[in-house]
């Protein structure tokens, strides 16, 4: 929405930004993990995901409200701040995860039916993959080299930050990707809290927005989601889409369910991460 | 199993994973998005929140001197707190109670009662003053 105008951002509400869509990174591929280990029937590795997730829950409780959806970017900026007290105990806590969900990765990417049921199911070559449209960690997994982040929006072009890619292009393809991006993005919470710069936190914004249109593609943790505003000039804007990544992994199942079993069903469908409200749009 | 194995034996010795809720209840947060409270010494009734609300969970009287206010509807995303020239609303980091029925709370600003109490006083004190 800000390049409507356009308002330009302090480098500190950037940098807090990128904070927390790590954050919310992590949530997320923690959930994931939690899931895949659902799909087997594996519900002792499902709870002991979910309960690293609940630290990464308080987190997200302590600097932005609420647990699930932190609400915190406002045009212009964010809405809160991080204080030094916080910032200590979020590097803390970030380590502990860190190390807790070693431990449980190891047994994910190791064991031996974890990828007796992963291996080799759900292919999707790197030509399906670029043909069906397919975004994010089920594109990195073929062996696309794509990621929105390497577009340099909000603080990435200041951390060290390098696409996961994995050739395979099966399930087991796919949770190495998302599993390699948990720990990234760790090591990107750190690094971007370790960097952030003092400074206001939010621009101040007047007016209506401009009779003006914008195109704006964020990568969230299924994948890339796609921005467009139109305004008018009044309150109201006149068109607002918003493509979700869930809608576009779809077609790639249209390649991945034929000829499997029956019992693979429900782990190729979730290897795609499907979040059903996203695939309702 | 044996990389399991670490992971099973922690989980035998060390303590409960959960916390033993209602005996131990840990409390929100002090940056936590718990509920809203209207200050009614503070609110002008200018209707600026119930234009910006997302939910549609306040409706603004100004004639009558009432904010309706439906607390199910409330989605605590702070919108309404930002926007109010006056600072008449209160975020509390505690969560609600849950309820039965749906409740719906009215507020009658005691700053407008006053005001008008005032000016209908300061009228009957000048009976002569009349339109231009």
């Amino acid at each position: 929405m800000e390049r409507l105008w356009p308002v330009e951002i302090s480098p500190r509400a950037k940098y807090l930004r990128t904070f927390w869509a790590e954050l919310a990174r992590t949530h997320s591929h923690l959930l994931w993990l939690g899931l895949l280990a659902d799909a087997f029937g594996f519900e002792s590795m499902f709870l002991q995901f979910w309960r690293i997730r609940e630290r990464v829950l308080d987190l997200l409780e302590m600097t932005a409200g609420h647990r699930v959806i932190p609400s915190v970017n406002i045009i212009g900026g964010v809405r809160r701040d991080i204080t030094p007290e916080q910032k200590k105990v979020i590097i803390d806590t970030l380590d502990i995860i860190r190390k807790e969900s070693d431990e449980l990765v190891k047994v994910v990417t190791r064991d031996y039916t974890v990828r007796k049921r992963t291996v080799g199911i759900g292919v999707v070559t790197k030509e399906q993959a670029i043909h069906l449209g397919c975004v994010g960690p089920v594109l990195r997994a073929s062996g696309v080299r794509e990621d929105v982040r390497l577009t340099k929006y909000d603080a990435y072009g200041d951390l060290n930050y390098e696409p996961v890619v994995e050739t395979a292009g099966d399930c087991y393809a796919r949770t190495l990707v998302r599993a390699r991006e948990l720990f990234q993005s760790i090591d990107l919470q750190l690094e971007a809290l370790s960097k952030l710069p003092e400074g206001e936190i939010a621009a101040k914004v007047k007016g209506n927005p401009p009779a003006n249109e914008a195109i704006m593609r964020v990568e969230a943790p299924r994948g890339e989601l796609f921005y467009y505003a139109k305004g008018n000039g009044t309150r109201n804007l006149e068109r607002m889409k918003i493509r979700t990544p869930t809608f576009a992994n779809l077609p790639s199942l249209l390649v991945m369910l034929p000829g499997c079993e029956l019992a693979d069903v429900p782990v190729i469908v979730l290897s795609i991460d499907p979040c059903i409200c996203c695939m309702e749009r | 199993m044996p990389l399991m194995l670490p992971t099973i034996l922690k989980n035998l010795f060390t303590g409960y994973a959960t916390r033993l809720y209602p005996a131990q209840v840990r409390e929100p947060f002090e940056n936590a998005r718990g509920h809203i409270r209207f200050n009614e010494d503070k609110c002008i009734m200018c209707g600026v929140c119930a234009l910006r609300c997302p939910s549609a969970s306040i409706t603004v009287e100004k004639k009558k001197n009432e904010l309706t206010f439906y607390p199910a509807r409330c989605i605590v995303c702070e919108v309404c707190i930002h926007a109010c020239p006056s600072d008449a609303i209160d975020l509390i980091f505690k969560w609600r109670a849950p309820f039965y029925e749906k409740p719906v709370e009215i507020h009658k600003s005691t700053r407008i009662t006053q005001l008008r109490e005032t000016t209908e006083a300061a009228k009957e004190g000048e009976p002569s003053k009349e339109d231009k």
